[in-house]
């Protein structure tokens, strides 16, 4: 198992390689630059700056330099906010994405999961058809139109949470349920489907055959099975739910990370953008590998390789 | 400033211009409480002496030096002072850090008094040379300061800040003594004091900037000369600022806290003015098509804005380099029926290229929508019903509303004109590198004032200007406003720049659309925050009233103090000078030489 997590964290390298030079250049094959406003900057200021920040140099130097200081994890201050380094702006709003992607994740598994089971246990009755269909509805509806939605009717509506801002436990509760609604349903009908398909297997019958109790045949060794397509769904989810609320994020002005991803990129922010963009890839793929090892231990018929 | 020193979504939001034509007179934000006054959301006062409001957008940096954006002036405002202040209704210079100044008969020598005593945040004293190392700093060009620019009229400063002056001291600037700043400019800048209340003009703190560097704008290294100070800065997130003990005027200052978030979306920021989370949203934050439905409630201020929506030409490209094609595009666009039917009302239509509003400016006659003429113009220039014309093509940033008005034009060019046109929309930095670099036929464009005087507008069309962007370039145009610039005489001056705007709009580089009115929401129980032409406000003044629905608005406290609405003639000199530190309203006598505030009769 140690050799697998090894040979995996050695394929990040190649990995990363990659996505750095493709960010790289596709960055700098946009028209435009970092430093360009509407209203004319002067032409000293203009070359001070390129000056400042090595964009006067040969791309080959820049893509050299860029590569050696990443390597470091220093990826220089960004070109939109000159006083913030790439790294500060990261660790600043990262926690705050993660903590909404957290709590996201944790409602959709708390919620989705035993909807599902509760489906699959109860197939082709209505009470299946109704949490289906209100799963279709969940996966179908966006989150740009559900969060200006809950902002009407639970903020302005009726008061209950204050209705955008990142500020006390209250101000959590409306980004947290727009972001997990979509993962709530899907994460329902994963479940469903995995939960049926494994009830329908020889060693359940055989389970139920010498008598244990329908709890115990259910939790213990029929949802551990059922839930693995949640599992693998859950490692992208993550990664999604966490680095991607930028609707979310833009919707409830939370100062988190998605948004720089976007801005960064309109900004021509050649900086920000590198950062956000490596610091997304290595944080998805160590969640691929967790969720690899996860497998292991909840279905013991896969090895690791 | 410009409308996009913001970032690229905040582009879009500039287009949101805010309403009423009928009524350009500057509402007081508190009205009594009429019964029938309707009020936006919660009106229940804050606790305590507190302001919360929306910037609109994450300031870049804080470094009023360097700052070339609107947000980040809003901050730099709270934080530092500078030799003039903008009167809190008017904009009019007042004295700041300065208590009263000369100025010498040619125009070009200003003699600033700073007031005794005056101390920086951590308590060291401030004084002329502070003044004196701040400009030098703006100018520098390893600052590479966007707005250095504005500091040209000094004597030697584009040479200092183009790496061209060789002697320091041929640099118009010196601090013969503690208490005084002496500038020499190299023509008559009659705007000269709205200058000083700019924020590239602000005093900066040398210790701190030469200890911390780029780092020295934090919460933990700043040091400030204004009313309030830097408590806390979360990017992205807020900004606080307490009251700063260590200011002149502090007894003036009502607030305690000011609390500020950089929302970026409308209908967020909206949203939470309406829960009482706001108690302002500054101007642009708000959906455009809410307008309308604004209009009905007193918090909704709203008056003319220096601020332009335009098309420019590029002139280098065929046919457009010919001013009779050029002027039938102009005449037949009905900018009526854009402001009227397509943006229902929330914009002024406006056919010349300066805004309205600038105290003693007599604008010249306006573009208007001439079919008739747009055909003949058209014939004369070659193209009679459009025949062989070849295709251009409009650009313009990605937006809703840019779109709808570039397919009115279309129709209309197509209508009147019978030529045929593209329409191209470009992400926000792409649609900047093609104005830039003139790879476009014609494109949206739109211009803030940065200082209250026409040329803050005409000056960017002078001959190589970075913000002229049509490769139009006329030496009479150039020579009228270099008489301008030398005109000491206000009257004179501001005739010669009506001659400008009026060759300028003849020639047609530019097709003026319409003019920007603010859209501002403020809560009734903030009192002395007015509506502006720069949308600048100076929070100094502003406090809560936590009494605002039995007490009707106390005229005298809004005025801060009484700061100085007493008007006196124009003079190029100060009256007498006052005891040294004497507050605000006793030298409220102090008029810039600026033209008296006539109206301007542009409607």
């Amino acid at each position: 198992m140690l050799a697998f997590v090894v040979r995996r964290v050695l394929l990040f390298v190649p990995t990363l390689l990659a996505i750095a030079t493709l960010t790289f250049f596709m960055m700098r094959l946009a028209p435009g630059g970092p430093f360009q406003s509407e209203k004319d900057i002067p032409k000293s200021a203009l070359a001070q700056l390129q000056r400042q920040y090595g964009l006067d140099r040969p791309l080959g130097v820049q893509y050299l330099n860029f590569l050696r200081n990443a390597a470091h994890l220093d990826f220089g201050p960004s070109y939109k906010f000159p006083t913030r380094s790439v790294r500060e702006i990261i660790l600043e709003a990262f926690p705050v994405s993660l903590e909404l992607g957290a709590w996201a994740l944790l409602l959709s598994i708390l919620v989705g999961v035993p909807i599902g089971m509760f489906a699959a246990l109860r197939q082709n009755t209505p009470l299946d058809f109704a949490a289906m269909a209100c799963a279709l509805a969940g996966v179908s509806i966006p989150n740009f139109v559900l969060g200006p939605v809950l902002v009407l009717t639970l903020s302005l509506g009726l008061f209950l949470f204050p209705p955008a801002l990142w500020q006390g436990p209250q101000s959590r509760v409306l980004p947290v349920l727009t972001l997990s609604t979509a993962y709530v349903a899907y994460i329902a009908r994963l479940t469903r489907a995995g939960m049926l398909e494994v009830l329908r297997q020889d060693f359940i019958r055989t389970a139920f055959a010498k008598g244990l109790p329908d709890r115990t045949v259910i939790f213990k060794h029929a949802l551990k099975l059922g839930i693995l397509p949640v599992v693998s769904y859950i490692g992208p989810a993550t990664a999604r739910v966490i680095m991607g609320s930028i609707v979310v994020e833009t919707i409830f002005a939370i100062p988190g990370l998605g948004r720089h991803l976007v801005n960064g990129a309109f900004n021509r922010d050649y900086t920000l953008v590198m950062g956000v963009v490596l610091f997304y890839a290595t944080f998805l793929m160590l969640l691929n590998l967790l969720v690899d090892l996860a497998y292991t231990w909840l279905d013991p018929r896969v090895e690791l390789a | 400033m410009d409308s996009s020193a913001r970032t690229r979504s905040l582009a879009a939001i500039v287009l949101v211009a805010g309403a009423c034509s009928c009524s350009p007179a500057a509402r007081p934000l508190a009205e009594p409480a009429a019964a029938r006054v309707q009020w936006f959301g919660d009106t229940s006062p804050p606790a305590g002496q507190v302001l919360t409001f929306n910037n609109g957008a994450e300031p870049e940096t804080i470094d009023p030096s360097k700052m070339s954006g609107q947000p980040d002036g809003r901050v730099a405002r709270i934080l530092f002072e500078g030799l003039t202040v903008p009167d809190p209704r008017t904009l009019e210079p007042r004295p700041g850090q300065a208590y009263r100044w000369e100025t010498s008969a040619d125009g070009r020598t200003y003699t600033f008094h700073l007031r005794p005593g005056l101390a920086w945040s951590d308590g060291t004293p401030l004084d002329a040379r502070d003044f004196l190392w701040s400009w030098r700093r703006a100018l520098e060009p390893a600052t590479a300061s966007r707005n250095a620019g504005l500091l040209y009229p000094i004597e030697g400063a584009e040479e200092y800040n183009k790496g061209t002056l060789a002697d320091l001291s041929a640099l118009g600037l010196a601090a013969p003594d503690d208490s005084t700043f002496v500038v020499r400019l190299h023509t008559p800048t009659a705007y000269f004091l709205f200058l000083t209340q700019y924020y590239t003009f602000l005093p900066v703190p040398r210790r701190a900037i030469e200890q911390w560097g780029e780092r020295w704008t934090r919460p933990e290294h700043i040091v400030s000369n204004g009313p309030f100070v830097l408590s806390k800065w979360r990017q992205g997130d807020r900004f606080e600022f307490v009251r700063n003990p260590r200011y002149w005027d502090v007894a003036s200052v009502k607030l305690d806290r000011i609390v500020c978030f950089p929302v970026d979306d409308l209908n967020t920021s909206a949203n939470l003015y309406k829960a009482g989370v706001l108690d302002w949203t500054t101007s642009g934050n708000l959906p455009s098509q809410f307008v309308p439905y604004m209009r009905r409630f007193a918090d909704f201020q709203s008056v003319p804005y220096q601020g332009g929506y335009f098309y420019s030409i590029n002139v280098t490209r065929k046919p457009l380099d010919n001013v009779w094609v050029r002027r039938a595009l102009n005449a037949a666009v009905d900018r009526d029926a854009i402001a009227r039917d397509l943006l229902k009302g929330s914009r002024i239509p406006w056919g010349r290229y300066v805004p309205a509003g600038y105290p003693g400016y007599v604008p010249p006659p306006a573009l208007t929508f001439d079919p008739r003429r747009a055909r003949e113009c058209l014939a004369k220039a070659g193209y009679p019903g459009g025949r062989g014309f070849p295709m251009i093509s409009i650009i313009f940033n990605t937006s809703e509303d840019h779109r709808h008005i570039a397919e009115a034009i279309q129709a209309m060019w197509q209508r009147v004109l019978g030529i045929k046109v593209e329409l191209s929309n470009q992400e926000w930095a792409s649609y900047l590198q093609a104005t830039t670099s003139l790879h476009y036929d014609i494109a949206r464009r739109s211009w803030i004032g940065d200082y209250l005087d026409p040329n803050t507008f005409l000056a960017t069309m002078a001959s190589g200007d970075g913000n002229n962007r049509t490769g139009w370039s006329n030496p009479r145009y150039d020579a009228l406003l270099h008489a301008a610039a030398r005109e000491v005489d206000a009257a004179k001056r501001m005739a010669i720049l009506r001659d400008a705007e009026a060759l300028l709009l003849s020639d047609g580089p530019v097709i003026p659309i319409y003019h920007y009115m603010t859209t501002d929401l403020v809560k009734p129980y903030v009192r002395g925050l007015y509506p502006t032409p720069l949308d600048t406000h100076p929070l100094k003044y502003v406090w809560i009233d936590h009494d605002w629905r039995t007490r009707p608005a106390p005229v005298a406290l809004e005025a801060g103090g009484g700061a100085a609405h007493a008007g006196g003639p124009p003079a190029r000199t100060l009256r007498a000078p006052v005891e040294p530190g004497a507050p605000a309203a006793q030298i409220s006598g102090a008029r810039p030489s600026v033209p008296a505030a006539a109206a301007s009769g542009t409607r």
